[in-house]
């Protein structure tokens, strides 16, 4: 059903216009289909080098997968690969566009909505519980991270950079404001891996990145109107600086505080549709309709998206909500990261090696001060400060929204855009391997702090089965248990049996290791996880007993594939039969995959 | 989870009748019959001791969850007993079990089922709690021992 709403809605925009090019829709028509047939195949060709790329990157090189989608697009862009002309297209695949961006403004569409989609789910995932439950040393630790980046940022602007007189300058805030923002999704990876996500130092490290968001999207909706003045020729005072912050804080705190307030009534709303399909799709054009009305007020789209994701993450739609977008993020995201690749020039970088090394090191140097200082100041050892700084080094989707908007509205070149995806490539390299080496080693947390800290004892249930094939489908029975439970699923990555397990305050993992089920929970919820098990077990071997208890195979096979069925008509009733027990057979299936 | 919501006093005894894992099993059944939930008792006790017979539900501690799944509730009942004396209850730890918690759940239900057994019975990993239960004399006692 779904499918054949949607070629309808294709053919619905395809037809009027092939019929309005055919109608003889004059030249404007025809450069319309022509420049419409090759976003097309611009996205055919981005979608799958950026999935190969991120896809080799990632199982070949051990690296995040995006920093290989971002990879693809510097090799396809219109700076490399993509500017060669193709016979067939009268030109080049990626011609290079005159004006601030390189691509086509119909691909950077995609990646303006992949940019709104990610931040909405950023705000949909973002924690607020636990970032108030560790607040002043999660405030703390982020904005000294926030500050020293961003003051270092705009230093090596001003002392680096001939073009840049003051700190004032809007190149100078951007480059700033680039060197800012951490993405602490591959650090969660890796903590998680290592079972260090509910150490002092991991849970710090996701209360402080949350307030690295905020602050770097406010930080963002400054520069923006500050460079906007700039670029009319304003004056950019302090007095007028002030007003364009005050304007820029108030609308993200209002519209903040606003949505927190109002989000429960919209989601008892959007529940009334029944339909979870129409409610997903609704609560995304509220954040599409947000990001449109920030934009026009003056600030970033990505700011009224992650506004509107922030004030859902709180109510009971969040989880449902992040899985149903879960195809569309897994759609968006890499074409996102590799058009970004595309606005690099690498040939221009020559130029700016030097200033690119130096501000990649200060960013890195930034983040370990800026969040190492105040880590040391609020009872951790030197050991755990590195950790916090280690972890929050690396640099994502942020740094390039900052880089791709500053330089959209002309404030940075496509050289310093290059030095921003300089800096996210080392800092998202190096992070890993700094991470794991900090976290060996004994406790992050100074004697006199760690007694009324202690890191949450968590306990490994291991079941070994004799096969893969076994584990598979007692892994799918333990999930339908938890879910009649009432606890929520979740897959943390597609197509990898690792789920998140959870209600209220418990939280468990499970994760299937080739014949093996590994269960992880805090100490105390220990024995209902035994429990379930246990319980499970007991009604699957019931259940393998009525199994034996059934005809015998040979009489089913003959039942099904008998001498008298194998002939003539029979075979069409039968072959009805058998599609009942392949439907039966799938109808197993969602539990196991979802 | 509410305990409260699940446990009154009605359902409580602190003086078991019983000398035999049958008998404790008859008698926790006498007092969930009381609720006038349990629809038809002979197939609510076939559930539990279809239970009883694939793994005894005696934990450790002195502490057992006899439980069962059956369409003759609507909805989890549960009723509390004790028994001071103890008896045998072929508990895994081989120890006498004191302390009862009876559970029925419906058959193709969700709800928070075995949450409500683990949460019961992890409270009753406390010694101190254990004591107490086994010290008090009415079911106002126990009720305030476990919710508190």
């Amino acid at each position: 059903m779904r499918r054949l709403v949607a070629a309808t809605a294709a053919l619905a925009v395809v037809v009027p216009l092939a019929a309005y090019a055919q109608s003889g829709g004059g030249e404007g028509a025809s450069e319309m289909t022509h420049r419409i047939t090759i976003l097309v195949l611009q996205l055919a060709v981005v979608i799958i080098a950026a999935r190969f790329v991120g896809h080799l990157f990632k199982h070949g090189l051990k690296q995040a997968a995006v920093l290989g989608e971002l990879a693809a697009g510097i090799l396809i862009g219109p700076y490399a690969l993509g500017s060669i002309p193709l016979p067939i297209l009268n030109g080049p695949l990626f011609p290079l566009e005159l004006g601030p961006i390189p691509v086509r403004p119909e691909l950077y569409g995609f990646a303006v909505v992949a940019s709104i989609v990610l931040l909405f789910v950023a705000g949909l995932e973002t924690d607020l519980p636990t970032f108030l439950r560790f607040s002043i040393k999660g405030s703390t630790i982020g904005l000294g991270g926030v500050i020293v980046s961003f003051a270092l940022g705009d230093a090596a602007a001003v002392f680096l950079l001939p073009n840049v007189d003051s700190f004032m300058h809007p190149e100078a805030l951007f480059l700033g404001t680039v060197s800012t923002a951490t993405s602490v999704g591959i650090t969660a990876r890796i903590l998680e891996e290592r079972h260090k996500l509910s150490s002092p130092e991991g849970v710090t490290i996701l209360a402080a990145a949350v307030i690295d968001d905020v602050l770097g999207i406010i930080l963002l909706a400054v520069v923006v109107g500050v460079s906007k003045v700039h670029k009319l020729g304003g004056g950019v005072e302090w007095g007028h600086i002030g007003v364009i912050a005050a304007k820029a804080f108030g609308f993200w705190i209002v519209s903040t505080v606003l949505g927190i307030i109002f989000a429960p009534k919209l989601a008892r709303g959007l529940r009334k549709f029944k339909a979870f399909e129409v409610t997903a799709s609704v609560a995304f054009g509220i954040a599409l309709f947000l990001a449109g009305l920030s934009e026009e007020a003056g600030l970033a789209m990505i700011i009224g998206a992650y506004v509107t994701g922030l004030s859902l993450s709180q109510t009971e739609l969040a989880n449902e909500l992040q899985e149903y977008l879960q195809p569309l993020y897994d759609f968006f995201v890499p074409i996102f990261f590799c058009v970004m690749g595309m606005m690099a020039n690498l040939a221009e970088m020559g130029q700016v090696l030097f200033f690119g090394l130096v501000f990649t090191a200060l960013a890195i140097l930034a983040k370990l001060i800026g969040c190492g200082l105040p880590a040391l100041a609020t009872g951790f050892n030197i050991r755990g400060a590195l950790r916090i700084g280690a972890g929050m080094l690396p640099r994502g989707e942020v740094t390039l929204i900052v880089a791709g908007i500053g330089l959209a509205s002309g404030a940075i070149g496509h050289d310093m855009f290059g030095v921003a995806v300089m800096t996210l490539l080392v800092a998202s390299v190096i992070a890993p391997p700094a991470l794991i080496r900090a976290f060996e080693g004994g406790a992050g947390l100074r004697v006199a702090a760690a007694p009324e800290r202690r890191e949450p004892e968590l306990k490994d249930i291991v079941l070994n089965f004799s096969s893969p094939r076994i584990a598979e489908f007692i892994r799918g029975q333990f999930i339908r248990s938890f879910r009649k439970e009432e606890f929520f699923v979740h897959q943390l990555e597609l197509h990898q049996p690792f789920y998140q397990i959870w209600k209220e305050e418990i939280l468990i993992t499970l994760d299937q290791k080739e014949s093996s089920i590994v269960l992880q929970t805090e100490a105390q919820y220990e024995q209902f996880v035994r429990l379930l098990v246990l319980e499970e077990i007991l009604e699957l071997k019931d259940f393998l007993e009525t199994i034996e208890g059934e005809e015998s195979p040979v009489s089913l096979s003959k039942e099904l594939f008998g001498k008298e069925k194998l002939g003539g008509e029979q075979v069409g009733n039968e072959s009805a039969e058998g599609d009942g027990i392949r439907k039966e057979e799938s109808s197993e299936e969602p539990d196991d995959v979802r | 989870m509410n305990l409260r919501k699940v446990l009154s006093k009605s359902v409580i005894s602190c003086d078991l009748p019983g000398t035999r894992k049958n008998e404790v099993i008859e008698a926790l059944m006498d007092i969930l019959m009381t609720t006038g939930k349990v629809r038809d008792r002979e197939a609510a006790m076939r559930s539990i001791l279809d239970r009883e017979q694939k793994m005894s539900t005696g934990i450790q501690n002195g502490v057992a969850i006899p439980h069962g799944k059956t369409d003759v509730v609507d909805d989890l009942v549960a009723c509390f007993g004790i028994r001071k004396e103890g008896i045998d209850f072929d508990a895994l730890d081989g120890e006498k079990s004191r302390i009862f918690i009876m559970t029925l759940s419906p058959v193709n239900r969700s709800g928070p089922h075995v949450q409500f057994l683990a949460e019961i019975s992890q409270l009753l990993t406390d010694a101190e709690k254990r004591e107490k239960l086994l010290g008090a004399g009415t079911p106002e006692e126990v009720l305030d021992i476990l919710t508190t």
